[in-house]
């Protein structure tokens, strides 16, 4: 049995409405079709919120720290000012929130949604779970993954 | 001025909101942060904002317990909620519990000022 999925193309559409609405379009997103394996990082942040009801599912964010610690720069409007882990994990764990709630919103419900779980370093899935979507993307030349998981 | 309370469990994303209240042109009034639901049941009630912008989904208490608190208790304060989950559900449920709107993350200025008008 094939399990209800997001469509690729929804979840593309959701990701660049959110990149877009709060990092700008100076920098585009732009996908990487070729990408396979661990995300190509040494240091990497993750992110992940579970869906629990109508459809169940996770959507996990994992990302450079690099990237993560621009995009947390960007979203509190810093310059050069020292970026704790906290501000981090706050702004990784937003965008995996608006990222799973917008996934959330064109599966079928009611389902509720889990508050992010944050990690400095990659996602980890359950052995029951199957990944059914997955974007690798880069902004400004570092990676980022977003993957959807069911549980099988 | 106003009083608007902005309640988020998130720090950037208070921030973000309140930088887009200033851009959609409510820049010059007073803003009161809650980091959860019972925050802002608590500010809600001791500051009496003329406004409250809530996220849903927060510890301690959500966004619809608390503005159901609100209600049940006889206050009348406009209610909007800013998530990132923009459901038919959950828009019916947030106009059943007496919010004035709901906001879906991402928005725009534009998505404020149309919402918040007339509200303050």
């Amino acid at each position: 049995m094939t399990a209800l999925a997001p469509e690729l193309s929804d979840v593309h559409a959701v990701v660049e409405q959110v990149w877009s609405s709060f990092l700008g379009d100076e920098e585009p997103l732009l996908p990487q079709y070729d990408a396979s394996g661990p995300l190509p990082a040494d240091d990497v942040w993750s992110a992940a919120v579970s869906i629990h009801g109508g459809w169940a599912g996770t959507v996990t964010i994992e990302l450079s720290a690099t990237l993560a610690q621009n995009l947390t720069r960007l979203m509190l409007a810093m310059d050069d000012e020292p970026l704790d882990d906290a501000d981090v994990a706050d702004a990784v764990g937003e965008l995996v929130n608006m990222v799973g709630g917008n996934i959330k919103s064109l599966m079928p419900g009611p389902s509720t949604l889990t508050l992010p779980y944050v990690a400095a370093g990659r996602a980890a899935h359950a052995s029951d779970t199957t990944e059914v979507a997955r974007l690798d993307a880069a902004w400004v030349g570092e990676p980022v993954r977003v993957s959807v998981h069911t549980t099988s | 001025m106003s009083k608007i309370l902005v309640a988020d469990d998130s720090r950037v994303m208070r921030q973000i909101v309140v930088r887009t209240l200033r851009q959609a042109g409510y820049g010059g009034h007073e803003i009161v942060e809650a980091e959860n639901g019972r925050e802002a049941l608590d500010k809600a009630l001791a500051e009496a904002p003329d406004l409250i912008l809530s996220d849903w989904n927060m510890p301690e208490m959500n966004g619809i317990d608390c503005l159901t608190t609100l209600r049940a208790g006889g206050n009348q304060t406009p209610f909007g909620f800013v998530t990132s989950e923009g459901s038919e559900d959950m828009r019916a449920r947030a106009t059943a519990a007496g919010a004035s709107f709901l906001i879906a993350k991402p928005f725009t200025a534009e998505t404020f000022d149309e919402a918040l008008r007339g509200l303050l």
